[in-house]
């Protein structure tokens, strides 16, 4: 291209009109900022799920297929023995998993807290101590000890302001009637350590947002001994996943009509948030493509002009030997300066203002300059260069078109 | 020098189709041009001079009538032949010199060897050709708006003969220069039909057809007299 005569042509032209030029190309430099930062900032949400669903992806959930939701108050000689995973179940699931991974019972529900005055609401875990440390980080403090012991999430003890040895009041009873409130159905735990922050995780404890207890504890408020919510199971070869869920479903759901419980692990989950914030930057990439079409009809106009402007210049070239194509090529070749020099200044902005974006709205810049998120900044810029010259399209058409005997009439 | 005619119209007549009815500009002209002639057309306004170089330029085909140029009909011919006929057989000069403006000088005369051999020219013909017409390599650095139309001109004679083409039209070649340099341009024109070249003239200028050995006279379209 470079030495070609009428990528000179174009280059000159471009020069003589500099100004509107540089006007005609801002449209192409919104556009390409605007994709490439919305397909990064997409593109780094879903590498951060897919990053805090990696660290549970050796997990298992096994849930009752009728869930017993255990909320607090609920009495252990009630119907408890209908719901959650029941001992004969988590035996069964432990004979299976065998030496191949760690089985954690959990007792779960969803409750109210009081620290100090303040009230908030959240998930209380109810399991071993012995087993928080196969998958939690106690990062401040210890783990539990006695019954009266709990370890409180991090964002939880954030927003009220707990800290190592406080003590908070939990409900047992969050949906029951106001009289269930009473000081009297309030029990208090002392909180002897800080659980780490874990995110978005796959294995269905959100211990950010809530409390700990020991499952004696648990029991003794909520009842439901024995029937557990879920049953993790902590693979020690990711690569065994498949075949223990499989073995775990022959084993228990043995009525396919009916089974007993539902079997997951983070590859589902991760499919279903994937999906869901492919679409959304799908979406969010459709708006910024807006504005690249707005740039389009700019570039359309400002090459209509210029062919408008040189109609005679035109006219000499198709007199004096000049192929209609070649005509069609310098002009095409002028969209494309327009672009190159749009989709440039585009794509330098892009990765400042993609950084900034994408440090204000999500707090981490860790995944920025990975290639997946990196990538939309050249396919933005290409993006611009195409429609740059697609825009250029009709208007090279238009001047290679023209009677050159009509062209050089024109003043 | 053969008795084949480098340029022949037969019967060759343009009508253009307007609103307010078809417009005759040439009719039923026929005619042989040499090898080697130097035509003068003459006419006045409206008599179909242009259409008549337009023609010969091959910028149009006939409506009717047979046109050839060095034995090539020019209807049978698709639109890139007759654009590839119109740059190694047809050096075209202009009234108004119609040089590119975003192209120096030397690019001028550059540019037709570009179009024949899509490639720079890296064998000195354009600087020859530049110098040849008494422009000098400084002078050859200049855009068009730069130059006086004399120097132009001769620019605009370089780009027509660089590509060495047999005819030469010339369109008023003279007709926005002063007197002199008007002469020596057309002194230009005689040395080229010297060295072999057709030329093909049109002027109103009694004084300038006094330069070609065969001055042609159209009148509404026709030919009214050859001498």
């Amino acid at each position: 291209m470079m030495g070609d005569i009428f990528f000179d042509l174009s280059v000159r032209s471009v020069r003589l009109n500099f100004l509107r030029s540089i006007l005609a190309s801002i449209g192409i430099v919104i556009g390409v900022v605007a994709i490439s930062t919305m397909g990064m900032l997409g593109t780094n949400m879903q590498l951060q799920v897919k990053d805090q669903l990696s660290s549970s992806a050796n997990t298992i959930v096994i849930t009752a297929d009728a869930i017993r939701m255990g909320p607090p108050g609920f009495s252990s000689s009630s119907s408890s023995t209908e719901s959650g995973i029941t001992k004969a179940q988590l035996s069964k699931i432990r004979s299976v998993v065998g030496t191949n991974g760690t089985v954690i019972p959990i007792y779960s529900s969803n409750t109210e807290f009081t620290s100090g005055n303040v009230p908030a609401r959240g998930m209380i875990y109810g399991m071993d101590p012995s087993d928080v440390t196969e998958f939690l980080k106690v990062g401040n403090g210890t783990n539990i000890a006695s019954i009266n012991e709990a370890l409180a999430g991090y964002t939880l003890a954030e927003s009220l302001g707990i800290k190592v040895g406080d003590k908070i009041k939990i409900s047992s009873a969050s949906s029951g009637p106001p009289s269930n409130s009473s000081s009297a159905s309030r029990a208090t735990v002392k909180i002897v350590g800080i659980i780490d922050a874990r995110g978005t995780v796959a294995d269905s404890v959100s211990s950010d947002n809530g409390i700990v207890v020991s499952k004696e504890w648990y029991t003794a408020q909520y009842g439901g001994k024995d029937h557990y919510t879920q049953v993790n199971v902590i693979v020690d070869d990711t690569d065994k996943i498949t075949a223990i869920e499989e073995a775990i479903d022959a084993k228990i759901n043995t009525d396919e009509k009916t089974p007993a419980v539902r079997i997951s692990d983070a590859s589902s989950q991760l499919d279903t948030i994937s999906s869901t914030l492919e679409t959304l930057t799908m979406f969010i990439l459709a708006i910024g493509g807006i504005s690249l079409l707005v740039a389009a009809v700019s570039i359309f106009n400002v090459m209509m002009m210029s062919v408008n402007e040189r109609v005679q210049e035109i006219g000499i070239l198709l007199s004096i030997g000049t192929e209609s194509r070649e005509v069609r090529k310098m002009f095409v070749y002028e969209a494309l300066i327009l672009g190159i020099l749009g989709a440039g200044i585009g794509g330098a902005m892009s990765l400042v203002i993609g950084y900034s974006v994408v440090s204000a709205m999500m707090g981490t810049t860790k995944f920025f300059f990975l290639p997946d998120s990196l990538i939309y900044i050249p396919e933005g810029m290409l993006i611009g260069m195409v429609v740059c010259v697609i825009s250029g399209l009709y208007p090279a058409w238009h001047a290679s078109n023209m009677d050159p005997i009509d062209a050089l009439r024109s003043e | 020098m053969t008795d084949t005619p480098l340029i022949s119209l037969v019967d060759v007549t343009k009508t253009y189709h307007l609103e307010s009815g078809d417009f005759t500009a040439l009719d039923h002209v026929s005619l042989d041009i040499m090898d080697n002639d130097f035509i003068a057309i003459m006419g006045p306004s409206g008599s179909g001079k242009s259409t008549m170089m337009n023609q010969l330029g091959i910028l149009d085909v006939p409506t009717t009538g047979t046109l050839s140029i060095d034995g090539r009909n020019v209807a049978t011919l698709s639109k890139l032949e007759r654009t590839h006929l119109r740059r190694d057989a047809i050096g075209y000069i202009f009234q108004k010199f119609y040089l590119i403006p975003l192209l120096s000088a030397y690019e001028n005369v550059e540019y037709p060897l570009i179009l024949k051999y899509k490639k720079r020219d890296t064998t000195g013909r354009a600087a020859a050709m530049l110098d040849a017409v008494g422009i000098g390599e400084d002078m050859g650095a200049h855009r068009p708006n730069q130059l006086s139309g004399g120097q132009q001109q001769r620019v605009a004679i370089a780009r027509a003969l660089v590509n060495d083409p047999k005819i030469l039209l010339c369109d008023e070649p003279t007709g926005n220069l002063d007197r002199k340099t008007g002469f020596q341009i057309m002194d230009i024109l005689c040395s080229l039909h010297m060295e072999g070249k057709t030329v093909i003239l049109v002027t109103h200028d009694p004084k300038i057809a006094e330069y070609a050995h065969r001055t042609i006279r159209l009148e509404d379209g026709r030919i009214a007299e050859s001498s």
